[in-house]
């Protein structure tokens, strides 16, 4: 497993778009994956989840990626929140 | 037979068309709560399953069809909604709430999208409260399939049909496809509204503001549509079809006469070029202004990209359409004027009681840089077709150019550093549509490219009219001496400057006033695509010096009705070729 703080750096917050591609993205792993925020955790395969969350530009939020591809899932889905992608 | 009836509303966009009505429903969805025997929940779970998928296809559908409407690929925005759809964690608690409340889908549904738009709904985030719009778009997309309502979506209407209903949205009005929809009736709306725009874009026949229409009108029914004297006939009697057939085939024989002139140059008879542009909605116009005979695109509005995606596009989503459009005009100009966008339709919860004296258009741009400079960033960058031109609506002083060309400034020198191309010459303007940049026109010219007169506008401040008012619009003349003055003294300026004046209001495309503002000395005139033809057939009967001669008395008048008269007289005896047109 794979648990450590990102900070939101994308441009417009984890709204829509980057929420959308963080989900389609998230989807094409077998890992489960999880964002939390402020305690609350969600599940990083359901938009409205991850909406709910309300991440700015510059919250920090835990991502966690547990499963056989839980290393790739993680770089791929860190640099979305960090608005590399 | 049905006793035939007449319904009155506004005219808003011209034509006849003849067709049945498509009631389009807009109404809520009533959810029932209704208890599920436990050996039908499987089905009942099932059934909410099959929904979704319903949803799933409209969505795609109507993807690609904004898609093909805007030209490239903007409806990205549709995605989050089919996510929203596919949600997991929504599909598995309703899914599971069924089960053990033993309810039916609908009302399950219904519940557990109303606790995540509340949630989004007290964000302190703007962006994410206006999401609570996306997920009752995509909810009662659903809700509509489960309880089997039909009519959801304007895209499925068939073919030969009069598009009814109480109000279309934004986003709903994008998707109308003119190949099926022959014509508008809807109860509200004024000339500015969305559907108002939408038609005169489709160039279909529209009438809005017509009291009670749905509980008067049924689906099905015959009707005729006269967008011309705004008004919609149910039954009509074998006169009065008769009568109708022989208008269709007037405006039909019309435009045959007109086509030869699109191909033409747009000159007077003495070799004056006059600069005839086209002014576009959306991006598949441009077919259609090219058609036309448009030499360029004057206006190009870009409040569409923001009303169809609601909220800001992207850089990249923005860029896309406004290169597209550069690449395919080339190498005609394309003048992109930036968001006229009232606040209201930005910030949804800022309402003010005056909206045309109030925060909108260059003012809403420049109090949220961030916002503006998106659309600067795409303007630019699309720029490298060396054809772009970008202009400011609603200028009112000169504090505002300096601002508006500090951001722009700003914007080109990050592009410089981040090495990206775009066009270091590229021809910055105003639209002169407020009574004081046109006073200060002189002033002004020092700072900018171009002008462009938005003669509706500048008519409506002048005079002080508001023209979707029933009681005063009779006031509203774009031939009022003041209004003709403040142009002579706008193209004047700009002249004395060496900067061009185009023209781009509905007085561009008016025979009676084209040899006025010929004679005004005006460089261009930007309208819509369909009054191009017949715009470039009256400019070639005219020559400039009797133009010249006809404005200057033009302009002594006391009043609207004698300066019309006036040209009726003149164009009549100088010029019998255009005579009668209208």
């Amino acid at each position: 497993m794979i648990k450590e703080k990102v900070t939101i750096l994308n441009e417009n917050g984890l709204h829509a778009l980057p929420a959308s591609r963080f989900v389609k993205q998230a989807e094409k792993f077998k890992s489960d994956i999880t964002i939390t925020k402020d305690g609350v955790e969600v599940s990083g395969k359901s938009i409205m989840g991850i909406l709910t969350l309300a991440c700015e530009k510059g919250s920090n939020v835990i991502l966690t990626t547990e499963g056989d591809d839980e290393k790739e899932a993680y770089e791929v889905l860190k640099k979305i929140l960090e608005g590399q992608d | 037979m049905a006793k035939e009836r007449i319904l009155k509303g506004i005219a808003v966009s011209k034509g006849i068309c003849q067709g049945v009505v498509f009631v389009y429903e807009t109404k809520e969805v009533k959810i029932l709560q209704t208890p599920i025997p436990v050996r039908y929940l499987a089905t009942e779970v099932e059934r909410f399953a099959k929904a979704l998928k319903k949803t799933e296809k409209e969505l795609s559908s109507i993807k690609e069809r904004i898609n093909e409407e805007i030209g490239v690929d903007f409806a990205q925005f549709l995605d989050a909604q089919i996510l929203m759809l596919k949600d997991r964690e929504i599909i598995e608690t309703v899914s599971e709430r069924i089960k053990t409340e033993k309810t039916n889908a609908e009302y399950i549904y219904h519940e557990v999208l109303d606790e995540y738009a509340r949630k989004l709904g007290a964000s302190r985030d703007q962006y994410l409260r206006e999401r609570v719009a996306d997920i009752w778009d995509v909810g009662t997309r659903v809700l509509r399939n489960l309880v089997g309502m039909t009519h959801s979506s304007v895209v499925d209407v068939p073919q030969g049909s009069v598009l009814v209903a109480h109000d279309i949205s934004p986003s709903d009005a994008a998707l109308i496809n003119p190949i099926n929809v022959l014509g508008i009736a809807i109860e509200v709306g004024g000339r500015t509204s969305h559907t108002a725009i939408t038609a005169r874009a489709l160039e279909i026949p529209a009438v809005v503001g017509v009291e009670n229409l749905l509980t008067k009108i049924k689906n099905g029914e015959k009707v005729i549509l006269d967008g011309n004297r705004g008004i919609l006939i149910k039954s009509p009697t074998p006169g009065r079809i008769q009568f109708y057939r022989g208008e269709i085939k007037k405006e039909i024989e019309y435009q045959k006469m007109l086509s030869p002139f699109c191909e033409l140059p747009a000159k007077t008879r003495d070799g004056r070029q006059i600069d005839i542009s086209a002014n576009i909605e959306f991006f598949v116009e441009y077919a259609h202004a090219k058609r036309s005979g448009a030499m360029g695109i004057g206006l190009f509005r870009t409040e569409f990209l923001y009303l169809t995606r609601r909220g800001n596009p992207s850089e990249e989503e923005q860029f896309r359409v406004y290169d597209e459009l550069a690449k395919k005009m080339k190498p005609d100009p394309v003048i992109i004027r930036t968001y006229d966008l009232g606040g209201d339709k930005i910030f949804s919860d800022y309402h003010e009681a005056n909206p045309f004296l109030g925060w909108r258009a260059i003012r809403v741009s420049l109090d949220n840089f961030d916002f503006f400079k998106i659309q600067l960033r795409a303007i630019l960058r699309a720029s490298v077709n060396r054809n772009i031109r970008v202009m400011y609506p609603m200028i009112s002083t000169y504090e505002e150019i300096r601002e508006a060309n500090a951001y722009f400034k700003e914007v080109t020198e990050e592009l410089k550093k981040e090495k990206v191309d775009f066009d270091d010459h590229i021809q910055v303007g105003i639209m002169v549509e407020t009574p004081s940049a046109a006073i200060m026109s002189t002033e002004f010219a020092a700072h900018v490219d171009f002008f462009s007169i938005g003669s509706n506008d500048l008519t409506q401040y002048v005079l002080a009219v508001d023209r979707g008012n029933e009681r005063v619009s009779h006031l509203f003349d774009h031939f009022h001496p003041a209004v003709l003055r403040l142009i002579k003294q706008v193209i004047d300026a700009g002249h004395k400057s060496h900067i061009w004046v185009g023209l781009c209001g509905e007085l561009a495309a008016d025979p009676l006033a084209i040899p006025l503002l010929v004679g005004l000395g005006i460089d261009e005139l930007s309208m819509s695509p369909v009054a191009i033809p017949k715009a470039k057939m009256v400019l070639r009967a005219l020559t400039v010096p009797e133009c010249e001669k006809i404005a200057e008395r033009a302009l002594n008048f006391r009043c609207a009705s004698e300066v019309q008269k006036f040209l009726n007289r003149m164009i009549a005896k100088r010029f019998p070729g255009i005579g009668g047109i209208k």
